[in-house]
């Protein structure tokens, strides 16, 4: 914080005046005549409060991702408008130039690598790299798209994307780039849990399933390896909610999406889910418990209309209200107990 | 708002702020607990992740319920009102109950129950005045949109919450819209509204929720005003749309249409201006979106460069100046210009980047790899297969 060392005259009026936030503001005044405030703290804090000092770092941040947004927008469309006028190569080797010229920059301003988490050298700094990966995968895809290196094994590529994205992730300390790499392995497993695309399309159902359920096991024991051998602890949230997100979403899946054997999807679905919610608490993760009792209230619903399936009743809906004031305790018990993280 | 709660409110407020302090290391441990003394804060205030789910699960509750009544006694029209504004009633008296609760009135449910009550009051009076009343559809969505007006007000007044604030500005403007003149009457009750509510936000007898309701009531005057007064608005008739089935609608003059090309690019300064003077971080938010408009509109209608060429310059130029403004700031003295700076100051930056990952993976996910989609689709202007994406 470099704003203590310019402390102005701090006024304790007390008075309400106008641009400011007047609760902070007149419990700044009290904390200081108490004296639990000092005169160089209370001076920043008030600075702060009436606005005569403010942030512009989220319109910055903004700023940044639009301007990323934007040109990789601007580079999709000159590819796909001009790619018979300007020449394969011609535009491989500009997208790769451009690929190249943002990671340089990046490895001439990051840190150096740890295993620990590394603070950005500055707010541009996950742009930059962010603009870099994507363009070198619009790079690839186009490659592959132009000299059908792969083949019928095109998707192979989203792999090679996917990796190159985790190894970003992991040497320049990005959250960011390690939740795109885990949805773009997802992918190439032909998954998506992207929110615009929603999830698990209906070609090859229980393909997919499967694939989202083994994914989603792999990314869970990712986080537990994380923490477990203290390399990059803190990716564990990004690696443990897409996991959860895949694997009881597969499971749901599965117990909506079976006619014969949902009732082994439903069983497989209330034991990880129980596990997940019961894990959550030594871990002090809430949104692990959420997704657990999200997954098992939505699961049990099969359960409950499954009888009534061929005719209309009032029942099975006052069971699911049941349902869920019954979970509305566990959650109230359950935030009692959990100490979050 | 209840005294009470008012009062728990102000003390979260210096709390949190508090908070702030401490995650930055400008307060130490003994002196935020010491704030936190001096401003007892009865209220349990869970984290998001449970407000959400118990409200979630509030809802489900609430709507099985209704679902299980509805489908055991398949009551007639009439019955279905009835039965609605019992809901309505159930759910409006439980919000009381749960916001005099400082253990109960944080937790999520009150907001539930307070959304599906106003939910329930408005569907069930919109059948009553179709079914019941045999009111015309087009008199039965005026009547609605100011009961609508009226009822989020209310609430937003009642219970102090932000978002009816903006659904009653919403329902107002789509009712001045359907009005003889909706446009004037946009701009007119836009820059009233925008400026009454400006005068309100920093008012120390308004409790915090309430000035936050008013930001959003300056930011809904603003953008009433800019949808009145902007060009394509205005060459597409997207106003008079609102307006009664039909309703004769006037092509406007040519006169006309230069004044409101003139105003969509003056009024985005205007309010970058008023942003910038008042420092208010908000209005200048609103003014970088309303200028984007501008820009959007400005291609429409002449085309300046290929849509690639724009795409890719207003992309680097915006990270440029992102660059530049950082820059600056960082290099001034003190990190400052003119009390402006870009460290996060007491915000929790590390929970902002958080959230950052859902919008970025989600724009820029490859598509699943299925075979049909390999390539450079050309219909949608969709490029990918490699981690970029984009839809136009």
């Amino acid at each position: 914080m470099t704003h203590g060392r310019t402390p102005l005259a701090f006024t304790e009026d007390g008075g309400l005046g106008r641009d400011m936030n007047p609760d902070v503001v007149s419990a700044i005044a009290r904390l200081r005549r108490d004296n639990v405030l000092g005169q160089a703290q209370a001076t920043l804090f008030d600075r702060v409060a009436r606005r005569r000092l403010v942030s512009v770092r989220f319109e910055i941040r903004a700023l940044l991702y639009a301007g990323v947004l934007l040109l990789t927008s601007g580079v999709g469309l000159l590819v796909k408008e001009h790619r018979q006028d300007i020449g394969p190569w011609a535009i491989a080797g500009g997208i790769a130039l451009a690929a190249v010229a943002c990671l340089v920059w990046v490895i001439r301003n990051a840190a150096p690598f740890s295993w620990g988490a590394v603070p950005s050298p500055n707010v541009a700094f996950d742009y930059v790299l962010l603009l870099g990966l994507l363009l070198f995968a619009s790079d690839l895809a186009y490659v592959e798209v132009e000299f059908t290196l792969l083949g019928p094994k095109w998707p192979h590529h989203l792999l090679v994307v996917g990796v190159v994205y985790l190894l970003g992730a992991y040497l320049w300390d990005s959250r960011t780039i390690l939740g795109l790499a885990l949805t773009t392995l997802a992918a190439w497993r032909g998954v998506s849990i992207s929110v615009i695309q929603g999830s698990l399309p209906a070609v090859n159902a229980g393909n997919l399933r499967v694939n989202a359920v083994v994914l989603g096991a792999l990314y869970v024991a990712a986080a537990a390896l994380s923490v477990r051998l203290e390399r990059k602890a803190h990716f564990e949230e990004v690696f443990a909610n897409a996991g959860l997100l895949l694997l009881l979403g597969g499971l749901v899946s599965g117990v909506f999406g079976s006619e014969l054997n949902w009732g082994v999807w439903l069983a497989a679905l209330l034991v990880v889910a129980g596990l997940v919610m019961w894990l959550s608490f030594p871990l002090g993760r809430s949104l692990y418990f959420a997704q657990g009792i999200v997954a098992v209230y939505v699961g049990l619903l099969r359960l409950l209309f499954e009888p009534f399936r061929h005719h209309v009743s009032g029942l099975p809906f006052f069971l699911a209200a049941v349902l869920g004031l019954g979970a509305l305790v566990l959650i109230l018990a359950a935030h009692r107990r959990m100490r979050e993280r | 708002m209840r005294p009470d709660s008012v009062a728990w409110e102000r003390a979260a407020e210096v709390r949190a702020a508090a908070q702030g302090w401490r995650r930055v290391g400008a307060i130490d441990a003994s002196t935020e607990q010491a704030i936190r003394e001096a401003y007892p804060d009865p209220c349990i205030t869970p984290s998001a992740v449970w407000r959400v789910l118990t409200a979630c699960m509030v809802a489900a509750v609430v709507a099985c319920t209704f679902g299980a009544l509805s489908l055991a006694f398949r009551p007639d029209r009439a019955g279905l009102q009835v039965l609605m504004f019992m809901f309505a009633a159930v759910s409006l008296v439980a919000t009381e109950v749960l916001e005099a609760l400082p253990q109960c009135a944080r937790r999520g449910a009150a907001g539930a129950t307070s959304l599906l009550g106003v939910v329930f009051l408005l569907v069930g009076f919109s059948l009553f005045l179709l079914e019941t009343l045999n009111m015309r559809f087009d008199d039965a969505i005026d009547t609605a949109l100011l009961a609508s007006v009226l009822a989020w007000a209310v609430s937003a007044w009642r219970w102090g919450s932000p978002p009816y604030a903006a659904a009653a500005a919403i329902s107002l403007f789509l009712f001045l819209g359907r009005l003889p003149h909706g446009r004037v009457l946009w701009a007119l009750v836009g820059v009233a509204l925008a400026g009454l509510a400006a005068r309100r936000l920093d008012e120390a007898s308004w409790a915090p929720s309430h000035r936050r309701g008013a930001a959003i009531l300056v930011v809904a005057g603003i953008l009433a005003v800019y949808a009145a007064v902007n060009v394509y608005s205005f060459d597409e008739h997207l106003l008079e749309d609102l307006g009664r089935f039909g309703a004769a609608r006037v092509a406007p003059s040519p006169s006309l249409i230069v004044v409101s090309a003139l105003a969509t690019a003056v009024v985005p300064l205007l309010v970058l201006m008023w942003g910038v003077r008042s420092r208010r971080t908000f209005v200048l938010d609103t003014g970088v979106v309303l200028l984007a408009l501008s820009l959007v509109t400005l291609r429409h209608y002449v085309h300046l460069a290929p849509l690639w060429v724009i795409l890719a310059l207003s992309g680097a130029a915006l990270v440029a100046l992102a660059l530049t403004v950082e820059r600056a700031l960082r290099g001034a003295p003190g990190g400052e210009i003119a009390g402006v700076t870009a460290d996060p100051l007491f915000a929790d930056e590390r929970q902002q980047r958080a959230f950052q990952i859902v919008p970025v993976v989600a724009a820029f996910t490859a598509p699943v790899a299925a075979p049909e989609e390999k390539g450079f689709a050309g219909g949608s202007g969709r490029f990918g297969g490699g981690g970029a994406e984009e839809k136009f």
